[in-house]
């Protein structure tokens, strides 16, 4: 807002003037937009091993979204999520490398013959950070209370019929059919154990000082401007090595990167993309890039013509040139996908080549389905999100060597969605993210058209896929599963209902002075936290 | 209230305009294409969930039922519940109306400190270096937009000079202040520009009236002239021109919120309309124009005490 120069007339003119400041302010404010953050990079680098102590016991931390609940049934943003995971304990846990189940609060499990009964038996050593047992009862309720929560995780184990406490130290889960992911699924965040007596005993129990069974325990909650996690002595695995984690909330991504450059903080989320060779050439920097499992793609609108045409749809895919658009938007640090399940993930199809642009082929494609000349059509982008910016560049340039002439329509992020769910209103750009390592997940998501998001709004599908998604789902030979996967990816690849784009890093940028932090593929990095050391700079 | 100037019809008159307020920012909000629970559910939406999440959240009874269920909550002050912190508005307002007025408090503190001396010694030594040097300086502060010189201050007196934290807020009121230095800097150099011009101009004014000359003629003492007679009267209309730009810069704290990340009202509502918080968007339009007309009744009160042909004026 501009300051108002001098008037004379302290009368009406004056009021009409500070009334519009009231309104225009209110209507400026509404037509604010969101920026996104873009994205770039591959593999992490080597972590140097942490030190037996660490100089500074406290580590800071600048992300650049707001906590929106540290509730684990309920938390919706990424960053809140990564934290729950420091906070509350599971029955079950992710290994930092992404791709196993290990134990955390049950200590061993087994399934019956039929794979209908799991038992699993806690660590008696398992206390919460108020220094009381964690019981399968706190167990068994938690589980259910994330369960029966609406428009919150029981769909992923919709399978079960029920989870009880059959004595203490054991949880009884019952199966209507067989479930290949539940471990993956009782390792999310949402199904993390919480003390019930006092959960029930206090309903801002979340908003306070909340605690379970983890490695640390909230001692100060402002939810839009910082958190600080202080080490819980309850714990029963290793101690971590610093005792404080100061979280802040930073949104504005050049000013997290000034704080980072002036040693105020000690790591943080998401540096800009144009911002990371500056920041690696800093000695007292680093810039770490971590595998995730995010997957770029780009939504056809397959409800509208000229899309419902498979023809079509090769030829655009055909048409596209992955490396240049890696180069663009993630400066080479991203990974071309050659399918739709996340980079290494279980049951990615490594063997599905990676497609390379062949426009005679595209041009051959669409003189078949009748559009020799091209066509034109548009592409909706998010505003301010760099990454997907230069992406649609690229594929605008690559679609008119084919005779398309695509518009690119950039909105802010709330409106982009909402006009690509429909599946009527051009070319999108999306990302998915995992939250289990199991693909169930993703297929069901992405390419069963009876999974309830419409085959990611695509509104694709057939019939042998879905019943593949749902054998696999109920498949326990990991092999068979595979195959199924393979045929679920080949199909996707083949019919472009949607068009992998890229596999993009995690990014992150820390200090030379913290040693080993480490994200995982599902973005935790609580593992880390408990052997990261801070050396004083 | 007659004394100040103040009549209950005028304040009767704000009702409306805070009834008008109220239903634009909701109408607008709704009008935005975008989604709550679109974007609540994000990567796991389907139109199911979406649904229930909408008719949980009362989107889908009549926009008028919708209204009513707001304007009851804002009496109650709970303003509902907001979609992203789950929590209740008013607490949230709570938390983050403190740093905004502590902002702007001190910003208005230091154009003052800046503006008065300036803009009198700018009138009185005219056209000389201090004059020409602040007209060229504040020209430019007022030139640039205010996120370009907030980075350029973090720049040189946080990461260079590292006199002064980068962004943030700090635990404890000492050090509330000593994190918000550099954003009030930021917004009061565009805010000062426009007080020491017009107070300038006005002291000019005064200073050519008669009854400045006539003093001086009796020979009472420059400073003497100036502090009693002159800035007295220069004061009442750049006290308007203060209040009406108190009003702006309500407007500005949005931006440099963002920039220095203050957890306040701003910055709240840059958050609250990305995600389609609406019961968020809706109150925090609601305090910000219940501000912006306080200080258009305080404006106008001041104005009256300074200058009293003003009351004679409005009660004729």
């Amino acid at each position: 807002m501009t300051p108002v120069p001098h008037t004379h007339d302290p009368g009406s003119v004056l009021r009409r003037l500070r009334l519009t400041g009231v309104t225009g302010l209110a209507a400026a404010a509404l037509v604010l937009a969101a920026c996104g953050g873009g994205g770039s990079s591959t593999t992490a680098p080597e972590a140097s091993a942490p030190a037996a102590t660490s100089e500074v016991d406290t580590l800071k931390i600048a992300n650049g979204v707001a906590i929106d609940t540290l509730d684990p049934a309920e938390n919706a943003a990424n960053e809140s999520i990564w934290l729950d995971q420091n906070i509350y304990a599971r029955l079950v846990q992710t290994d930092p490398t992404g791709t196993k189940i290990v134990p955390d609060l049950a200590s061993t499990w087994e399934q019956s013959a039929d794979g209908l009964t799991w038992t699993f038996h806690l660590n008696p050593a398992a206390k919460f950070a108020d220094g009381s047992p964690v019981t399968a009862a706190d167990a068994a309720w938690s589980i259910n209370r994330a369960r029966a929560l609406e428009g919150g995780w029981g769909f992923l184990i919709t399978p079960v019929t029920s989870i009880t406490a059959t004595d203490p130290q054991t949880v009884v889960i019952k199966l209507k059919t067989k479930h290949a992911p539940l471990l993956a699924d009782l390792a999310m965040y949402a199904y993390g154990i919480l003390p019930q007596k006092a959960v029930e005993a206090d309903k801002d129990f979340f908003s306070k000082t909340p605690y379970g069974a983890g490695p640390f325990k909230v001692t100060k909650l402002e939810p839009d401007s910082q958190l600080v996690l202080t080490r819980n002595d309850s714990y029963w695995g290793p101690k971590p090595k610093i005792s404080t984690v100061e979280v802040s909330v930073v949104t504005n991504d050049n000013t997290r990167v000034l704080q980072l450059q002036g040693g105020q903080v000690d790591v943080i989320e998401n540096p800009p993309g144009n911002l990371v060779k500056q920041l690696s050439a800093n000695p007292k920097l680093k810039v770490d890039l971590f595998p995730s499992t995010r997957v770029d793609f780009l939504q056809v609108p397959l409800k509208s013509k000229p899309f419902e045409d498979v023809r079509v749809r090769q030829a655009v895919k055909a048409a596209l040139d992955l490396d240049a658009m890696n180069t663009l938007a993630y400066q080479g640090n991203a990974v071309p996908a050659n399918t739709f399940f996340p980079y290494k993930m279980l049951h990615w199809a490594e063997s599905i080549p990676t497609p390379k642009p062949d426009l005679d082929k595209a041009k051959q494609l669409l003189t078949e389905a009748g559009f020799p000349n091209g066509f034109k059509t548009d592409l909706i982008t998010v505003s301010g999100d760099a990454a997907g910016q230069a992406q649609a560049v690229v594929i605008k340039d690559d679609l008119a060597k084919i005779g398309i002439d695509v518009t690119i329509q950039s909105y802010e992020q709330s409106t982009a969605y909402t006009n690509e769910r429909s599946g009527t209103n051009g070319l999108g750009l999306r990302y998915w993210t995992n939250d289990i390592i199991d693909p169930d997940e993703v297929a069901t998501f992405g390419a069963d058209i009876k999974g309830g998001a419409n085959s990611f709004s695509s509104y694709w599908g057939d019939e042998a896929t879905s019943k593949a998604i749902n054998d696999a789902r109920s498949e326990t030979d990991e092999a068979k599963r595979g195959e199924l996967y393979a045929q679920v990816q080949q199909t996707i690849a083949d019919q472009a209902p949607f068009i992998p784009l890229a596999y993009a890093p995690f990014r992150y940028a820390s200090g030379a002075w913290v040693n080993g932090f480490q994200v995982s593929p599902l973005g935790n990095y609580n593992d880390s936290l408990l052997s990261l050391t801070v050396g004083t700079h | 209230m007659r004394a100040l100037g103040l009549s209950w019809t005028r304040l009767a008159n704000l009702v409306p305009v805070l009834f008008g307020i109220t239903l634009v920012s909701f109408v607008l909000i709704r009008l935005v294409p975008g989604d709550p629970a679109t974007q609540i559910l994000g990567n796991r939406y389907t139109p199911e969930a979406a649904e229930q999440i909408r008719n949980s959240l009362g989107l889908n009874d009549s926009i008028l039922t919708q209204y009513g269920i707001f304007l009851r909550s804002a009496v109650t002050g709970s303003f509902g519940e907001s979609y992203q912190y789950h929590r209740p508005v008013g607490e949230i307002l709570v938390d983050r109306v403190g740093p905004s007025l502590l902002l702007v408090a001190v910003t208005a503190a230091l154009c003052t400190l800046i503006s008065l001396p300036l803009g009198v010694l700018a009138a009185v030594r005219r056209g000389g270096a201090l004059d020409q040097g602040t007209r060229i300086f504040f020209t430019l502060g007022y030139a640039l937009p205010a996120f370009l010189i907030g980075i350029v201050l973090i720049l040189v007196f946080g990461l260079r000079l590292g006199w002064f934290p980068i962004g943030g807020y700090g635990t404890g009121f000492g050090q509330h202040l000593y994190h918000l230095v550099l954003p009030a800097v930021t917004l009061a150099i565009p805010f000062s520009t426009v007080l020491v011009r017009s107070l300038r101009a006005s002291t000019i004014n005064v200073l050519e009236s008669d009854f400045v000359t006539i003093a001086r003629l009796k020979g009472i003492s420059g400073w003497t002239v100036l502090a009693r007679h002159v800035l007295r009267n220069a004061i009442a209309p750049v006290a308007v021109v203060f209040g009406v730009n108190l009003a702006f810069l309500v407007g500005g704290t949005v931006v440099i919120e963002n920039v220095f990340s203050i957890p306040g009202m701003g910055s709240l509502l840059v958050g609250a309309v990305a995600t389609r918080d609406y019961p968020v968007v809706q109150a925090v339009s609601l305090v910000l124009a219940v501000f912006v007309l306080l200080v258009n009744v305080l404006t106008d009160v001041v104005h009256r005490l300074l200058d009293p042909r003003l009351a004679v004026a409005v009660t004729r």
